[in-house]
């Protein structure tokens, strides 16, 4: 009875929901708003103004940059949720730092994590995880520098940063993974996305009067590549860094 | 000095990045991050301050983030409606200062997860600012999953299975309601082309598409009332306000559901500017569902005995005030709305500080526990009764002169129906809180703890009587909001070219 009531209910939503959307202007219109308006002059000019040969990149990090700054805030977000929700360690470590219980279990947690041992690997698949793993990096590496030229950036090569992080853990155990995310330099990374926006922002409102201005004097060329770069890097190591503590963070749960 | 132009990305990104900030800065030791976002939020006060004072002076004005015309670009605006970053910088700083005793309190709260607390909270409050001054439908959606995915989080904090159980039922409904302003946004940007509100108010008239123009209002005015909570998607509220930690409640009940109600100011500013529907359907809907949420939620709250939720409910009637002022469309209704928003956040925030404070001395909840309190928390009892006072809007408290206009547009727009609504649902809530003023004034302590109790630590005190004296001094000075949104109303009323 509850079922059919939802479904009805959800049919006549719907209904109303195609009829609006099929007014819409048709997909692939060339002559529809979304082509003629905005999107125009990006295309037309986004090479030269936004400094970018992918036009995408040019949208994301300077035509909306403020945008992008707000979508590695929420990816922050996430990473803040985690730690605030899944850290268990009631009453230890009174006086130590808060990253201690994320990312350097004390002494005292290591019978329980063997306890639960985790189960034996393929030889075959270790080795090929850790054979994979420096062109894995290179090739993460390829993807957020070229971010401005090819498909790619700063999230897709964190991504494949993080992934690869995520195997290594699985293969080669927790501790020797963690560290490569050493405590002091833990929350820098984490935030490492924020920080380059923050940082290039700024430089943009001292230089250009804006905030995310960049300079647009054809012969400064290359100081814009490089400030898009240093947010790409940002990105990149900020999103691999954060994928792979939620999921430390996860595992330790 | 208040013309330099960064005030404005400032009041944004200085919550922000202090949060991103608070880990490493607590490296050391956790107990730096509660001084690090008091200062983070003194910083953005003194910035929102500045901006305040040149909307007062100049009127609305833009800033263009890396340079680019309005519509090429994203925009922040800050109009007078973008003012209201004042009461959330208040509170918010209110609420970190008592957080500090507050946190330390919390047994099931792992102290390592103090400084991510704190960055959350920073987060929280930054989201809200964004999403108040910003003048770009996709960076709206931005700071709105700023705001909430912080909050879920916030819910969750205490640890208790409870709060997490609340919190995913927040998750749920807020994460649906942010796909469904997601998916409005591209209805719009599809049709339209921009994403510019501005823009998109002016092109939504000539391109003749009423239906994706209609779901997309009526989606977006779904998504935010989840937001805010209005009946019947409020389901998630009570819960979630009553267990969060009381200065996080005071947030959530206090600015977090009213900002569904400034999205829905901001859809009327596209949607009216434009003409291209007529909003009386949409109005007369919200006018209803604002009555029913005034009757449901106040009546809710007379039969509960635990006094935060209580509170919860409360705030569901409030919103429910502010919608039916919104939905009556007249100016007197939609000016008492407005300012509601900001005199409700402070009455909430002073009674969700007082309610911590007996919670937090007692470690009783409910009403029937905490009898006989006025005598030995005198001061918090105090502040507790005049949020009451305001609350249900006697004057000269803050509560009365919006209700007083919500009132006056009920009349105005020949509805006098809504009118008696609104004072039979002030006659409940007048039951409720003398309910709560009779328990701890004239019945006798049924508990030691009660009786031992003392006034809450200063961080925890100040706070809760400066909040108490605003609602007084709200209700005395209350001209100044008024005059303040006025002419944002007017221009709201005003249709393009008109």
């Amino acid at each position: 009875m509850k079922k059919a009531l939802v479904a009805a209910l959800l049919i006549i939503i719907s209904i109303p929901m195609l009829i609006a959307v099929a007014a819409m202007p048709p997909h692939g219109d060339a002559d529809s708003p979304v082509h003629t308006h905005v999107s125009a002059r990006y295309i037309e000019h986004g090479e030269e103004e936004a400094g970018a040969e992918n036009l995408v990149t040019g949208v994301l990090l300077n035509y909306r940059g403020l945008d992008t700054a707000g979508e590695v805030i929420v990816i922050f977000t996430a990473l803040m949720a985690a730690f605030a929700v899944l850290i268990t360690h009631p009453g230890r470590g009174e006086e130590s730092g808060p990253t201690t219980a994320a990312l350097d279990p004390e002494p005292g947690t290591e019978p329980e994590s063997d306890s639960k041992a985790p189960p034996p690997i393929s030889p075959v698949v270790s080795f090929m995880v850790r054979l994979l793993t420096p062109f894995t990096t290179l090739f993460a590496i390829y993807v957020i520098l070229n971010g401005h030229v090819t498909p790619g950036g700063g999230f897709q090569g964190g991504a494949i940063l993080g992934g690869m992080f995520i195997a290594l853990t699985i293969v080669l155990g927790e501790d020797k993974v963690r560290t490569l995310l050493p405590r002091r330099a833990a929350p820098w990374m984490q935030g490492a996305a924020v920080f380059a926006f923050v940082a290039i922002g700024v430089i943009g409102a001292a230089t250009t009067g804006y905030f995310l201005g960049y300079p647009t004097d054809a012969s400064l060329h290359l100081v814009r590549e490089l400030m898009m770069v240093v947010i790409e890097i940002g990105i990149g190591l900020g999103g691999a860094a954060i994928f792979a503590t939620i999921f430390l963070q996860m595992e330790a749960e | 000095m208040y013309t330099w132009p960064h005030w404005l990305p400032l009041v944004v990104l200085t919550p922000l990045l202090g949060a991103a900030l608070t880990p490493i800065v607590s490296l050391r030791t956790r107990h730096v991050a509660p001084w690090w976002a008091l200062g983070m939020m003194t910083v953005t006060s003194v910035a929102a301050g500045m901006l305040i004072l040149r909307v007062a002076l100049e009127g609305p004005f833009s800033y263009l983030p890396g340079g680019w015309v309005r519509p090429y670009g994203i925009e922040l605006r800050f109009d007078e409606f973008s003012a209201s970053i004042s009461v959330i910088c208040l509170i918010g700083w209110l609420a970190v200062l008592y957080s500090f005793r507050y946190t330390e309190w919390l047994r099931e709260v792992p102290k390592q997860r103090i400084p991510y607390y704190y960055a959350l909270l920073l987060l929280n409050l930054g989201g809200m600012i964004g999403f108040v001054v910003t003048g770009d439908l996709f960076n709206l959606f931005v700071f709105l999953e700023i705001l909430s995915l912080s909050g879920y989080a916030l819910v969750a904090v205490s640890g208790e299975h409870i709060a997490e159980m609340a919190a995913f039922k927040y998750l749920l409904m807020g994460a649906i309601s942010s796909l469904i302003v997601l998916f409005s946004v591209g209805i719009l940007f599809g049709i339209t082309g921009s994403l510019n509100m501005a823009d998109v108010a002016s092109r939504l008239g000539d391109t003749g598409s009423v239906a994706p123009a209609a779901l997309a209002l009526g989606m977006l005015t779904v998504g935010f009332m989840v937001k805010a909570a209005l009946f019947p998607v409020h389901i998630w509220l009570p819960d979630a306000h009553s267990i969060a930690p009381s200065p996080i409640s005071a947030v959530l009940s206090g600015l977090v559901v009213k900002l569904g109600i400034l999205g829905m100011l901001r859809l009327y500013q596209i949607y009216y500017t434009s003409g291209i529907i007529d909003l009386f359907v949409l109005n007369q809907i919200l006018v209803w569902l604002g009555a029913i949420s005034i009757i449901m939620g106040a009546f809710f709250a007379v039969f509960q005995d635990d006094i935060k939720l209580m509170l919860a409910y409360s705030t569901i009637s409030n919103i429910g005030y502010i919608v039916m002022g919104l939905g009556l469309f007249t100016n007197f209704s939609i000016i008492g709305g407005s300012v509601h928003v900001f005199n409700h956040a402070i009455i909430k925030a002073t009674l969700f500080f007082a309610a911590g404070a007996m919670i937090y001395r007692t470690g009783y909840r409910t009403l029937s526990d905490l009898r006989g309190i006025g005598s030995s928390m005198p001061l918090t009892s105090i502040a507790i009764s005049i949020g009451a006072i305001s609350i249900v809007g006697i004057p000269p408290t803050a509560g009365f002169l919006c209700k007083w206009y919500i009132a006056l547009g009920a009349f105005e727009a020949n509805q006098p129906f809504f009118g008696f609504v609104l004072i039979f649902g002030a006659l409940l809530i007048f039951v409720y809180y003398i309910r709560m003023v009779n328990a701890f004034y004239f019945q006798a302590p049924v508990r030691q703890e009660v009786v031992d109790a003392t006034e809450a630590p200063a961080s925890m005190l100040y706070p809760t009587l400066l909040l108490a004296a605003l609602c007084l001094i709200m209700g005395v000075l209350g001209r100044i909001p008024l005059a303040f949104i006025e002419p944002a109303v007017q221009r709201l009323l005003t249709p393009l070219g008109g």
